[in-house]
This record gives C-alpha cells, structure tokens and sequence, in this order.
C-alpha cells in the first residue's frame, strides 16, 4: 500500500505548484482579475501615501517656519497661513506698534517680524508666464531676528553663488533669492533683479532694479520661492510704511496652556488674532479630510468591484473545472485539498495583484502628487504624496485579505462537489 | 479463493427525475476478490456505471448494505467515503481525466500530493515503465496520444497503490488495438500485482478477458459468467 511514502513536508509548495498552473490556463482572464486588484490597491496605495504625505508636508512645513505662533491681522487664519506656508495674496496688514507691544511678553523667546508683499514679475524678461503665475512672493525680513527663526538658512555656494550674504538693513537694492526664485529667473550671486511693485493706493507700479547678493540653499519651503527684501524697505515699496504682515514667536515653553495663556494676552488688542500653528495644522489637515473621504470613498468602491471580480472569475474557473474537481475527490481530494487549492488560487491572484498594485503606486506617485496639486492649492510646499513600505505593507496584506474573503464562497462551493455528480457535469 | 474487497447486497441506486423515480441499480449483490478482474457488461443506461460509482463509495447508495476491504460505508460521510477510497481504490475513466496542465509525472503524482505523501522517484519511474511510458514523462497530456493519456490514468491509478482499480468504459474513446493493450496491462498488473480489477464495457470481447463478467439490465444482474475458466 502507500506506506512506503513518506510524509511530504514540502506538500504546500506543491499546492502552489497547481494553482499557478490553474491560475495560467485562463491569462487573459487572470489578468483582467489581477489588474482590477491592482487598480484598487493602486488608489488605496495612492491615498495612503496621499495621507501620510500630506500630513508630514504640513508637519514639516509648519516646522520649517521656525515659530510655533503667528500674531496677524484678524481675518481667516486659514488664510494667512497657507499665505505664510505656500505664498498667495489678498494680504491683511498690522500696525507695527504691535510688534513693540508684543516683543517683550516675558513668555517669547524669540521673535521675528515680516512683510508679505506681492510682486509683478514684468521686467524679468525671462519667461512668458501665464498671468496668474506671473507674481513673486517678496518677503522683508529682520535679518537678525529671521536668522535667529530659522538657524538652517544657508548660501548657495558654487561657481556663480559664492559669496553669498544678507542684504544690509539699510540697504535699498540688495536682494536675497530663494532657491527656486533664483533658479526660476536664472540668476546668480552679483546678477540683476527686477520687481514691478505697486504701492498701497498708487495706481502704476514701479520698477526696482535690484542686485542679487546672496541665494539661499534648498530648505523645502516657501522660502524657495521667495524673494527677500530689508524690511524697512520692502514696507517703504508696497507703501506700507510702518506694516507688518506677521509675527513670527517662538515660546519659551510651548504647551496647550502658555498658548492659551498667550492667546488670552494678546487678543485683547482688537486688531489681532493669534493663531497656533497646531490649530493651523488641524485646519488644513481637516479641510483635505473631505477630499481624502472622497477619495476613499472611490477607493472602496474599486475595492468592491474587485472583490467582486475576483469571485466571479474564480467561481468561473471552478465551474469550468467541475469535473476535473470531481476527478481530483475520487483520486484521493478531501474537502479541504479542494478548499486549500481553490483558496490558494484567489489568494496568489490577489496578492499579484496587490504587488503590482503597489508598483503602479510607487511608479506613479509623481503623477497622482501632480494631478492632485493641479486639482487644488493643498496649502504647502513640497512633496504631498509619500508611499512608505509600511503603507506598501498594509495594501499587500489587504490584497491578501480581500483574497481571503472572495476565496471562501468558490471554495468552499468546490469542496461541497460531491464526486460524482461533478464528474457527470463535467462530462 | 481471495480475500474479499467489496460486498454488495440489496444494492439499489434510485432517483427521482420530477414524479418519476428511475431505478437505476435496483437490488444488486456482487462481491469482488482480490486479484480477480471483473467486468461489468451492458447497454448503454442498464446502470453499470451508476454501479461501480456505488462500489467505488463515489456515490451513496439509495438502499443496501457494502462493504469496502472489510469496512462498512453505511451512512458515511462524503468525507469519511474519502479515507475509504484512499489507498484502497485506483480510477481509471473513460475521458481520461489528465489534468491539462501538469506533466506525466505529475499527473501520476497527484494523487500523493492529496495524501500528504512525497512522491518516490524509482516507485514513479516503475510505474511509467509498467505502463511503458517512460519516455514521456514530463509529456503534457496534449502531446500524448488517447492511448498513451489512458496509460497515464492507469499509472495515476496504481501510483499509490491501491487493492482495487475501478475502470468505467476504460476503453471507450480508443481505437480497438489500442484497447487491447490497455486489457492486457490490466491483465498483467492483475496476474503480477495482485490487484483486483472492476470494469465496465461495452466490448464484450474486452469482457470476457475478465475472471468473471457480469451483465446488466435495467439495474439487475442477468448474468454471471467466468469466460477464462
């Protein structure tokens, strides 16, 4: 009899075996099934990392600001601080006692102030933009105190960027590029700079010509794309003499009660709110939970019809198999081999289905991230899709899961055959 | 005489197609010996096959008492009919039933690979040769011809060595040299290995190389004959 066989301990391996040459006699069909998975876990992968991405772009933009407080002038701090994240106009103003006022609360242990203006970009003659494009962010800065802020501000240096420095406080045509500012007007350290600005009430913008003198290394933020000007005379420019757009404050010790305790102070004077860059962030991230909840919402939807898919292709194959699963219980098949190898079959189709979903994820996020910063200003700079192998990890096992679940009415239908009604029916 | 390896009385297979019942196998008492082949013959519909379905525990009988290698199938379980049929019976069908996808050799082999069994190189290799296959062993069944498939089932068959083979209509989609060559395998594996042989045909010239033919009609024994006495 059989006993001279010896167990197999390898006898899974041979389980596989069938089911990827099960899986391969219908390919086209196979592969429908397993690119419907893939879809699914594409958007799902894709949304992940669009969450997670999203997330750590605002974490490490508020960061990058250096403060973990703004005074600015009332109005929608959703506003003001995707402005002071990512740029934008429709700028509010302070008065500039209020820096005065502020400056010596006992709690600050720095702060910097700064004035947001909006440039044309007439005059550069470098690139035909299109006209809503066509701005510039200027910043006037305290250089000491900005430095102070944001101590990983550093020169380019290289051929054309050495000897980069900040402009003097007093001086009326140095300019400090951003990174991206620079690299976008191509310029470097001694060229010429042009900023069509039109001051407050004044109908024609004037023309300064400028001499760049220092730009700045790479830092991922806002800061790339902005042009920064002496503050004095950044505020003498936009014909705001006197304004300040924010204060940028560092506390001393920055917890939920001093900046309650802050705020209590402080949003007294009647031409101020405070805003935490915690509520900042809340805001923002609450904002994108909408469309996030949307896009999850297709993501459940492509996961269903995967689902789906899958059970109809593998019921599909069980029923063109009928009699071969027949064949298989009368050579010796209990109900669950036939379970086991109908299981397998679902599970490796999803689980190829979830690799390669995650693939097109990866190779694509560049596209998704420009696609979804083309749809909507999402309020920061930097990269918003970020799919890391733990989130690659979730869809693969996710894809196993759906697996695991269509799997169970195909199979257990193919084990439920009896013998010889399924060796008829296939015959 | 041999040891006796299935007994069957008062065998009765009916079934109900809407208020008719058809009898199918009505009162049927058969006994198969070890190392006896055993044909069953008869027209088409007078319930041969419905018979070593019963015989073979792939099917449950309506009525009547069977034994299977001493064991009583009353009232099992699909699953328990199962253990039965392993290791104690071999298939072999008319069609075949290779799986299109796998090898010879692992199409002889699948069997093991449902009793947890690691397959033996030289047992496999002895079989292919039994059946005198050996150089199509990693042949897909496509590149086969019906002979050479129905050489393979019977392989398949013997792979885990079993007291019984159960063929249904084991020549029947092959040419007449062809099916006598598959009867003499079976003789030979019958005379050599002592294996108990139980098949249906409608040839009754394949039916009388058999130790003893039995005839159907209309689900009952008609006749019992032993043609090579």
């Amino acid at each position: 009899m059989t006993n001279h066989y010896k167990p197999d301990p390898f006898v899974l391996s041979r389980y596989f075996n069938l089911a990827i040459k099960n899986l391969r006699r219908r390919m086209v069909r196979t592969g429908l099934t397993i690119a419907g998975v893939s879809l699914a876990v594409t958007v799902a992968v894709s949304l992940g990392g669009f969450m997670l991405g999203y997330r750590g772009a605002i974490d490490k933009s508020i960061d990058m600001l250096g403060f973990q407080v703004m005074i600015m002038a009332k109005g929608c701090p959703y506003e003001a601080a995707t402005m002071m994240l990512k740029g934008g106009t429709g700028l509010l103003y302070l008065p500039g006692e209020i820096y005065d006022k502020v400056r010596n609360d006992s709690e600050i242990e720095s702060i910097t102030p700064i004035f947001v203006g909006v440039a044309q970009k007439q005059g550069s003659g470098i690139r035909e933009d299109s006209a809503e494009k066509n701005f510039l962010i200027v910043s006037g800065v305290e250089v000491a105190s900005y430095k102070v802020m944001k101590p990983w501000i550093n020169f380019k240096s290289g051929p054309g960027f050495d000897g980069g420095r900040w402009f003097s406080p007093d001086s009326r045509n140095e300019v400090v590029l951003g990174f991206e500012a620079a690299e976008y007007e191509q310029r470097k350290v001694g060229d010429t700079f042009f900023a069509t600005i039109t001051p407050a009430g004044k109908p024609e913008p004037v023309q300064h010509e400028l001499k760049v003198v220092g730009i700045l290394d790479r830092t991922g933020t806002q800061d790339d794309g902005t042009v920064f000007l002496p503050l004095e005379v950044t505020r003498e420019y936009f014909g705001r003499p006197g304004q300040l757009t924010i204060l940028g404050i560092k506390l001393k010790q920055f917890n939920a009660v001093n900046m309650r305790n802050f705020e209590t102070r402080w949003l007294k004077l009647p031409e101020v709110q405070v805003v935490g860059l915690q509520q900042v962030k809340n805001t923002l991230v609450g904002l994108v939970a909408t469309a996030q909840t949307m896009i999850a919402a297709v993501a459940v939807i492509a996961i269903i019809v995967a689902f789906i898919g899958v059970i109809n292709t593998i019921l599909m194959s069980v029923y063109e198999r009928t009699s071969e699963i027949g064949i298989m219980k009368a050579l010796g098949a209990r109900r669950d081999s036939i379970f086991q190898l109908i299981w397998l079959e679902t599970v490796m189709m999803c689980l190829a289905g979830g690799i390669v979903g995650s693939l097109m994820a990866v190779i694509g996020s560049n596209l998704v991230e420009k696609a979804i910063k083309s749809i909507a200003d999402m309020g920061v700079s930097g990269s918003i899709v970020q799919i890391t192998p733990a989130i690659i990890g979730y869809a693969i096992l996710g894809a196993v899961i759906l697996g695991f679940f269509a799997g169970l009415y195909p199979a257990w239908r193919a084990s439920s055959m009896r013998p010889v009604e399924a060796i008829n029916k296939g015959n | 005489m041999n040891k006796i390896l299935i007994e069957a009385s008062g065998l009765k297979r009916y079934y109900q197609r809407g208020s008719e019942t058809v009898k199918a196998l009505d009162g049927v008492d058969i006994q198969i010996h070890a190392g006896e082949i055993v044909s069953i013959l008869g027209p088409s519909g007078c319930g041969k096959t419905t018979l070593i379905n019963l015989l073979s525990c792939l099917d449950a009988p309506t009525a009547g008492k069977l034994t299977v290698d001493g064991k009583s199938v009353d009232g099992l379980t699909e699953d328990q009919l199962v253990e039965v049929r392993r290791g104690t019976l071999g298939f072999v069908f008319q069609n075949f039933s290779l799986l299109p996808t796998l090898t010879v050799t692992e199409n002889i082999e699948l069997p093991l690979m449902f009793l947890g069994l690691k397959p033996d190189p030289i047992q496999t290799a002895n079989i292919l040769a039994a059946v005198g296959l050996t150089d199509r062993a990693t042949h897909l069944p496509r590149e086969l011809s019906g002979g050479q498939m129905q050489r393979v089932a019977i392989a398949r068959a013997l792979i885990s060595n079993p007291k019984i083979l159960v063929a249904d209509e084991p020549t029947g989609n092959l040419d007449k040299a062809t099916g006598e060559s598959i009867m003499a395998l079976f003789q030979r594996l019958s005379a050599e290995e002592g294996l108990a042989i139980l098949l249906t045909t409608h040839n009754t010239a394949f039916g009388a190389i058999a130790d003893r033919a039995i005839t159907l009609e209309d689900g009952r024994i008609v006749s019992e004959v032993r043609p090579s006495s």
